[in-house]
């Protein structure tokens, strides 16, 4: 008799080194309660030294898998049809230097641009303008403008970033949220398109890889 | 009037729209604006704020070009400072969003999660540069 399963394939998921990941691990199933439970067991694929930081699953390597185990399942699939794994490595102390030094190159360089970019513009012209405006008097160093533009620098960066506030303003993402989401989902769908599993049986003896 | 002064006028004016043009442009491909509207969720008055940058604008350069003050006490460049300062500070923000820095640097050091830290460099970076560059390096 036959039973009818869907399987929807997530986009990314994370996995260690020497795992062994399980059909649940790669893809949502719905179906059969008992057959689902039973599926949900069967291993895809072990992660093994020879895999860098991803591994991109086919959906034929899936279905593969499968149909080792279960040869008579009718499988339909919603979505995706790659999905790519990103190995974790386990944190050095290494990397913890390198944050450190990363760290201090961008506080140096921040600090550095800033500068730069105050005597591209003549920043300290204006504050003294600024400050001739307001006051009708002439000063050097107008520090009641200076001091609170420093800060206001980082308070704005801050709010642009919507990063000190532990409880956000809103639920929106931020822009950097974002932008983190895209770039990763780019190389994602770099993964999936240019390393996907050419090695199947089926598709290397049924038909003829346009590649060849 | 003479002729000289309708070239005048021409170039003033051409020259106008198209610096005009260019900081509008500039802002808003930064975002600015949006970003400010989405933290206080003022989604009704865009138009108020486009505004406000138009009157800003002008007002900088009637301030600048011709020479007029006031005779007010300098504690009230305090806020003026502080507001020139969040702008600035969001301007800066914005390039390097733009720039898309952030999400390739950790991602090469495989720090994703301590994205903070490395925001929270780049602001320390600037305020302690900026106060530096007033209170230090410019006296020599």
């Amino acid at each position: 008799m036959n039973h009818r399963i869907y399987l929807q394939l997530f986009p990314v998921q994370k996995a260690e080194m020497g795992q062994t990941l399980l059909l649940s691990d790669v893809a949502r199933l719905e179906g059969k309660d008992t057959l689902v439970t039973e599926l949900a067991e069967i291993p895809i694929y072990t992660i093994g030294p020879g895999d860098k930081s991803h591994v991109v699953i086919d959906i034929l390597t899936v279905l593969q898998s499968i149909h080792h185990w279960f040869p008579d399942i009718e499988i339909d699939v919603v979505g995706p049809t790659q999905t790519v794994t990103e190995i974790e490595t386990p944190r050095s102390s290494k990397t913890s230097v390198l944050l450190v030094f990363v760290w201090i190159l961008l506080f140096v360089g921040a600090g550095l641009t800033i500068m730069n970019f105050h005597e591209d513009v003549s920043m300290l012209e204006v504050h003294q303008k600024l400050h001739f405006l307001i006051t009708g008097t002439e000063n050097k160093q107008p520090l009641f403008i200076q001091i609170p533009y420093s800060f206001g620098l980082g308070i704005g960066m801050i709010l642009f970033f919507n990063h000190i506030f532990k409880k956000r303003l809103n639920e929106e993402p931020s822009p950097l949220e974002l932008e983190m989401h895209q770039y990763n989902q780019e190389i994602n769908r770099y993964l999936a398109e240019t390393e996907s599993d050419r090695s199947s049986k089926t598709w290397n003896s049924n038909t003829s890889s346009p590649s060849s | 009037m003479e002729f000289k002064h309708i070239v005048s006028i021409l170039i003033g004016l051409s020259g106008g729209i198209a610096v005009g043009g260019g900081f509008v442009a500039f802002i808003t491909v930064l975002g600015i604006i949006p970003r400010l509207v989405q933290l206080t969720k003022t989604y009704k008055a865009v138009q108020a704020y486009e505004m406000s940058v138009i009157t800003g604008a002008i007002a900088g350069s009637v301030g600048t070009l011709h020479m007029f003050t006031s005779s007010l006490p300098g504690v009230v460049t305090v806020p003026i400072g502080l507001a020139a300062g969040i702008f600035v500070g969001m301007l800066a923000a914005a390039l390097t969003e733009v720039l898309n820095v952030f999400p390739i640097l950790t991602k090469r050091i495989g720090q994703e999660h301590h994205l903070k830290l490395l925001i929270m460099a780049i602001v320390l970076g600037k305020i302690t540069g900026s106060l530096f560059q007033w209170l230090i390096f410019e006296g020599y």
